[in-house]
């Protein structure tokens, strides 16, 4: 055990004089939670507003344009705006600027275009001998356009929601339409006034439910996904000053000395896997200080960490056992300092570019979110969102705690391994 | 002095992976207690190889070790305790200062508190590197990185001390400082194995030689019973160049 303190407190004065390594530890993740929180706090608040900005331009003031308008209103998704005296080149511009998310453009007439259309469908429904049921205004029988326009930022799904919606307006107003123009055929034909009916929209409700445990559907805002993604990223840096530690200590030859002291075989792992224990937590919790404390001094939310302290606790130790483990084998099988740093430093970021640290997963394509899920970062990001965004307790984050303890295992598997058929 | 040696090498072989020639090959050595011995030839010889597998930091393809009764065989704890190490390579922390390194090397081998600070004191004092003692190592010269590496390997009172080429590459004046401790330590009890390529040093230093080549022992004795059996050489490094060639090594 005196070997052990004595190994640790060695890790901690040789960590103290490393300058860059403290560095790339603890002020550049900082900086880049900062800047990056910041820098992303727009596009999230874009892409987290509960209700999408629509802009309308309606030029058919009658049943169609009202009614579209009307049901965008009475959804409770979407927030619209109306101005009837945009032009089409002005209301791109809105969109360019991010002030609205979709624009849509209702052109004049659109109602009686409709109508006519309905009008020919039930003319042609009848024997030639009959006569001509309506006056039809020949010329006005092309397709109704309805031109819509979408900030690139929208995810496809709510693309898809929008588009949903405006088709289920269009054909309650074709069907109101269609009931209108039959009713007063019959109020001639059969001289029977028919009595107005008004509810006919929703024969069928849809019971809308959210199922918690989808991961797109819960959005983080810049601050919930920047902090704990920085942090596990800070964390992984741990990489650096190990393995170099660890190449340090080969090349001198410390490590043979080591070797010919009695009962000090493990006991070097196992120090520098505490010393770095002990950092991956001071990082933890500076980081996550900064997201409650400092984030809001910027005017940017505070963070929220959820209720699970235990489910935090227990990710962060995974977390920090796949980071030390990674740069324990990284520090094995390396030949040199230089090595080590730039294989160590370029594989921190892909894995973290590719966990969504960047660019996280909900911005993704379908491929880029699977690609994603061979990350350890992204295990633990994930794990990290789950507490945080839907309080998940031990229970829920267990899948992810086992795959990064299990990658730890893997690395030092391969350490031990790679070491045994060094030394001969 | 016909106790048992105190180490016991027979039929020593390694053979490095990927190497067509054995580095140590079917090497005999005796060395008994109190000896001052040399392990002497020119770079390549095998030296640092055999005081690796002595201190088991490497195991042999063949043949066996016994040290002070006890056949190596893997870790063997006991061993290690009474036996100390200076590897020829600067074995230290360079972002540790003096006393930081010792006082860790110290711990290590299960020294502390005060009798450990003594220790450090009086070693730092005796190889005049009290002064500097809180200084980071990589500011030190060759010498005093020699010196202390010497330290970190004494600190423990081993009975058996292995030096590689401890005094390759330094001033004069750290050299004495070595080699005069070292004959003290000697009169003490420990029994010195040391390698060096230095004949001039050797001959005054080591009670008992054994030059080797190749991996193989060419010659052994006592440097006075070589100079008599040479008749042709005067002094222990001609008779060294006589047997090892003229041909520069690796
Ligand atoms: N790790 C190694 N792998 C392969 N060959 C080695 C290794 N270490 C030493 N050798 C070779 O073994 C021979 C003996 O080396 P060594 O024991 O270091 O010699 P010395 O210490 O006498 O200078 C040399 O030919 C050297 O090149
Ligand atoms: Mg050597």
């Amino acid at each position: 055990m005196n070997r052990l303190l004595a190994s640790i407190k060695k890790e901690l004065l040789l960590l103290s004089r490393d300058r860059a390594g403290l560095a790339m530890l603890f002020l550049m993740p900082v900086f880049l939670v900062l800047v990056m929180t910041l820098l992303q706090d727009s596009t999230f608040k874009k892409l987290n507003e509960k209700q999408l900005p629509i802009l309308i331009v309606n030029h058919d003031a009658d049943t169609f344009g009202i009614n579209i308008v009307k049901g965008l209103n009475s959804a409770n998704f979407f927030k619209v705006s109306e101005d009837n005296n945009l032009s089409k080149k002005e209301l791109e511009k809105q969109i360019e600027k991010g002030n609205y998310l979709i624009g849509i453009i209702i052109n004049e007439n659109s109602t009686n275009l409709i109508k006519n259309s309905i009008k020919q469908k039930i003319q042609s429904q009848f024997p030639e001998e009959v006569g001509e049921l309506f006056e039809i205004d020949g010329n006005k029988t092309d397709q109704v356009k309805v031109e819509i326009f979408f900030d690139p930022v929208l995810k496809n799904s709510y693309k898809q929601s929008i588009m949903g919606a405006l088709k289920q307006f269009s054909a309650m107003v074709e069907a109101k339409l269609m009931f209108e123009i039959y009713s007063s055929l019959f109020d001639e034909l059969l001289e029977i006034e028919l009595k107005p009916t008004e509810n006919f929209s929703q024969l069928v409700f849809f019971d809308e439910k959210y199922a918690a445990s989808d991961q797109n559907l819960i959005i983080p805002n810049s601050v919930q996904h920047n902090v704990p993604a920085w942090t596990i990223f800070a964390m992984f840096f741990i990489v650096i000053p190990l393995a170099s530690n660890i190449i340090k200590e080969r090349q001198s030859g410390v490590s043979e000395r080591l070797r010919t002291i009695p009962g000090s075989n493990l006991i070097g792992i196992l120090a520098k896997a505490k010393t770095y224990f002990i950092v991956g937590f001071i990082q933890a919790i500076l980081m996550l200080m900064i997201g409650i404390w400092l984030l809001p001094v910027f005017g940017l939310p505070s963070l929220q960490i959820g209720k699970n302290g235990l489910s935090l606790l227990f990710v962060t130790i995974a977390i920090i056992m796949a980071a030390t483990s990674y740069g324990i084998v990284i520090g094995t099988i390396a030949n040199s300092e230089q090595q080590s740093s730039i294989f160590g430093s370029i594989s921190v970021v892909i894995l973290a570019a590719i966990g969504g640290v960047w660019v996280p997963n909900f911005m993704m394509s379908d491929l880029m979110v699977n690609v994603s899920k061979i990350s350890p970062l992204n295990w633990g990001l994930n794990a990290y969102y789950d507490i945080f965004l839907r309080n998940s307790g031990l229970y829920d984050v267990l899948p992810s705690i086992g795959l990064l303890v299990g990658f730890a295992f893997v690395c030092l598997l391969i350490s031990l391994y790679y070491s045994r058929k060094v030394k001969t | 002095m016909s106790q048992e040696p105190i180490i016991k090498i027979s039929q020593l072989v390694k053979k490095y992976k990927g190497s067509s020639v054995n580095a140590v090959d079917s090497l005999d050595l005796t060395i008994n207690e109190g000896d001052i011995f040399g392990l002497l030839g020119p770079n390549g010889a095998g030296k640092t190889t055999t005081i690796s597998m002595l201190c088991s930091l490497m195991s042999p393809n063949s043949g066996s070790i016994i040290i002070n009764g006890i056949e190596l065989n893997g870790n063997n704890n006991e061993l290690k305790k009474i036996i100390g190490v200076v590897p020829q390579e600067i074995a230290l922390y360079e972002n540790l200062t003096a006393k930081e390194n010792l006082k860790f090397f110290g711990e290590m081998y299960g020294l502390s508190g005060k009798s450990l600070n003594d220790k450090i004191e009086f070693y730092l004092n005796k190889f005049s590197l009290k002064e500097k003692s809180d200084k980071l190592i990589n500011t030190f010269s060759g010498g005093m990185k020699r010196r202390l590496n010497l330290i970190a390997g004494l600190l423990h009172s081993p009975r058996i001390l292995f030096l590689d080429e401890p005094t390759v590459g330094i001033d004069v004046q750290s050299k004495n400082v070595i080699i005069e401790y070292l004959k003290e330590l000697n009169k003490e009890g420990t029994t010195i194995v040391y390698t060096s390529h230095l004949m001039e040093e050797a001959e005054n230093f080591c009670t008992n030689i054994s030059i080797i080549d190749f991996g193989k022992e060419i010659a052994k004795g006592t440097p006075k019973e070589l100079i008599k059996e040479n008749t042709d050489c005067n002094n222990l490094k001609e008779i060294f160049l006589k047997l090892t060639g003229r041909s520069v090594r690796e």
